[in-house]
């Protein structure tokens, strides 16, 4: 095809993007149906996870729940369950839809995310109980709450394991299946740490880059392959005030433009840009004003600016927090 | 609101102005520059491609000292051989940064035999190329152990000593795909994503310690061994950089303690752009300008 012919389709095509994005500004996206639809979360056992399991149990999807702790999992099949009793005796669903063609479940698996063999052994399994998934929600994540230096490896590659590198086994684990039919949506739970950095936490801005780069890269490939059928969604909250970062604190003056988020709120947000298939979302918005400055800044001013907020010291309090609690003999490996 | 806070609020919009003239300046005027005389520099994956290069430009700077760590003792010696040559003390060491033992093995190996480290330059990687599906499992791993991992592990063995002697400077080679990425090197991508958020992290880490700098640099595709085949649609207008051109621009940077550097200064463009456009236009562009096809003739090492 003649380059010149081609280059104009390209700019109609930029063009029409700007119109479709601006069209998103403005009218509200109907949500897409996930009744009879099944949901696969990691890390479902606390925090985001059970969260999110509560919001796809509330729109009449089945569930299956991954973590680590046996307990943790229970809990939150229960609360979902419990969601399930509610709105198939009311007939009540989010998103409008009365009729519930089919009951939905709750499947529970202890699975440990950093273990290639326990995804592929677990995912076999859910195929087999419950079939192919329709939504992967990777979003089990830990931190090691060290200084780099005084950080045991274990701990750095435990991180990166289970934030970063478990994506590739699970992504791999299901992918097939959506490629094969074209539908599918996957989620990647990372965080504004993945697109920006702060001092003191090396492994779990690196494992949470990585996250970013792993979506990215993957939802390059699919577009590449015409695969428009498979969603991808990057949800990149702020401080989410699930006790993950107890004690992380920017400056105090700042603190009330730059809240720890509510987790319900990031979820409720989350939840919008998956069911209206939006690529990318960042709580709060303010979050994209920092990220856009970090590419036009030069790197002096970017530190200015962080220095000013207090983010660049942000984590220290959190970590003379960890070791605190290390020397009163409490874990402080949370997921 | 008391005085200190209104003082702190009156004084950011002229600490960003001044930041942004002195970056402006610094482009224009030339910056106090680091004597490499005294400086020992490790270079990782030093035997061949970008680290042979910055080996040689070391050199030709006045390092002290250079010493090559690889997996390859053949490449390794060669080049150990033509820095002697140039009349730069060099060493070599068969080290995979991925082993994180071995990393410290070899790192008191070195402190023994040599000394000091003060210039650290995490350049080793590898890149296994194809797409996830179609991606071995342990090449995977193996990318994320040598390019990500490898660096927590020699930062952790050689900056402590940095910070005693006040006098240190750690650098990073990564690759501008950690913000670009392209289909067919989501290992690669992924973990120079990883890297870049390390550095950057450290970077920011340590700002308050004089004496240890970091600098991290962003080059485009660049022509060697290591990305051989890989093809951009129109080459005239994006061609390959010369990794003797990365080698002094990243030295240049380390003299200058200049802490993020993007070759060439195009990509400030691309990243500028990434943010702007939303995300079906960006995926046209890379379309349009091969990057989607790029790494179909990707022949890599084997």
């Amino acid at each position: 095809m003649n380059i010149a012919v081609e280059f104009v389709v390209v700019v109609f095509k930029i063009v029409w993007s700007f119109v479709l994005a601006g069209t998103k500004w403005f009218v509200r996206m109907r949500e897409k149906s996930v009744v009879g639809q099944v949901c696969l979360i990691t890390g479902a056992g606390s925090g985001l996870g059970r969260l999110f399991a509560k919001e796809f149990a509330r729109r009449g999807a089945t569930l299956v729940l991954w973590d680590i702790n046996r307990e943790g999992n229970e809990e939150t099949a229960e609360m979902v369950r419990d969601i399930y009793r509610k709105i198939t005796s009311k007939g009540e669903i989010i998103g409008g839809i009365q009729d519930v063609p089919c009951q939905p479940q709750v499947y529970t698996f202890v699975c440990d995310v950093s273990k290639r063999e326990s995804v592929y052994h677990t995912a076999e399994k859910v195929r087999a109980e419950v079939g192919n998934i329709d939504f992967l929600i990777n979003n089990a994540g830990v931190v090691s709450g060290h200084h780099l230096l005084e950080c045991p490896d274990e701990l750095i590659e435990r991180t990166m394991m289970v934030n970063c590198h478990a994506h590739f086994w699970t992504t791999k684990a299901f992918l097939p299946k959506m490629l094969e039919q074209n539908r599918g949506h996957i989620v990647t739970i990372a965080s504004t740490l993945g697109l920006f950095t702060t001092a003191g936490v090396e492994d779990y801005c690196a494992s949470k880059f990585g996250a970013i780069g792993f979506h990215e890269s993957l939802s390059h490939e699919l577009k590449a392959a015409d695969k428009d059928g498979i969603k991808m969604t990057l949800v990149c909250p702020f401080l989410v005030d699930t006790g993950m970062f107890k004690g992380c604190k920017i400056r105090k003056e700042m603190a009330p433009f730059f809240p720890p988020l509510k987790p319900e709120y990031c979820v409720t947000q989350a939840m919008r840009a998956i069911l209206t298939d939006q690529e990318m979302v960042c709580t709060p918005r303010a979050m994209y004003v920092v990220t856009f400055m970090k590419t036009i800044l030069p790197f002096e001013a970017i530190v200015c600016m962080y220095r000013f907020i207090g983010a660049d010291k942000c984590m220290y309090p959190f970590l003379a927090h960890c070791k605190e609690s290390m020397n009163n003999n409490e874990t402080k490996i949370s997921s | 609101m008391d005085p200190k806070n209104i003082c702190s609020a009156v004084l950011f919009p002229i600490q960003m102005l001044y930041s942004i003239i002195k970056a402006g300046m610094s482009l224009l005027l030339p910056t106090k520059r680091r004597d490499l005389s005294g400086d020992v520099v490790l270079i990782t994956g030093g035997g061949r491609g970008i680290g042979r290069h910055l080996a040689h430009e070391f050199a030709k700077q006045g390092a002290k000292k250079v010493i090559l760590w690889g997996r390859t003792e053949k490449c390794l010696q060669e080049t150990s051989e033509e820095i002697t040559l140039l009349g730069t003390e060099c060493h070599y060491f068969v080290c995979d940064v991925g082993n994180r033992e071995k990393v410290y093995q070899q790192a008191k190996l070195l402190r023994e035999k040599v000394g000091d480290v003060t210039i650290l330059v995490n350049n080793a990687a590898v890149v296994h190329g194809k797409s996830l599906m179609n991606s071995d499992d342990d090449a995977l791993l193996k990318t994320q152990h040598i390019n990500t991992l490898g660096q927590f592990w020699t930062t952790k063995a050689f900056l402590p000593r940095m910070l005693e002697l006040c006098n240190g400077h750690v650098v990073c080679i990564n690759s501008i795909l950690s913000i670009s990425s392209i289909p067919g090197a989501i290992d690669y991508c992924t973990s120079k994503a990883s890297s870049l958020a390390f550095m950057e992290s450290l970077t920011l880490g340590l700002l308050d310690c004089p004496g240890v700098g970091c600098t991290t640099v962003l080059p485009f595709h660049t022509n060697t061994e290591m990305f051989q085949g890989m093809r951009v649609r129109f080459p005239q207008l994006f061609p390959p950089l010369k990794p003797e051109m990365v080698a002094q621009r990243t030295v240049e940077a380390v003299r200058s303690n200049k802490a993020f550097v993007y070759l060439p200064w195009t990509m400030h463009i691309l990243i500028v752009l990434k943010n702007l456009l939303p995300l079906s236009a960006l995926e046209e562009i890379q379309k349009f300008a091969g990057c989607y096809t790029c790494m179909n003739t990707f022949k890599g090492r084997t």
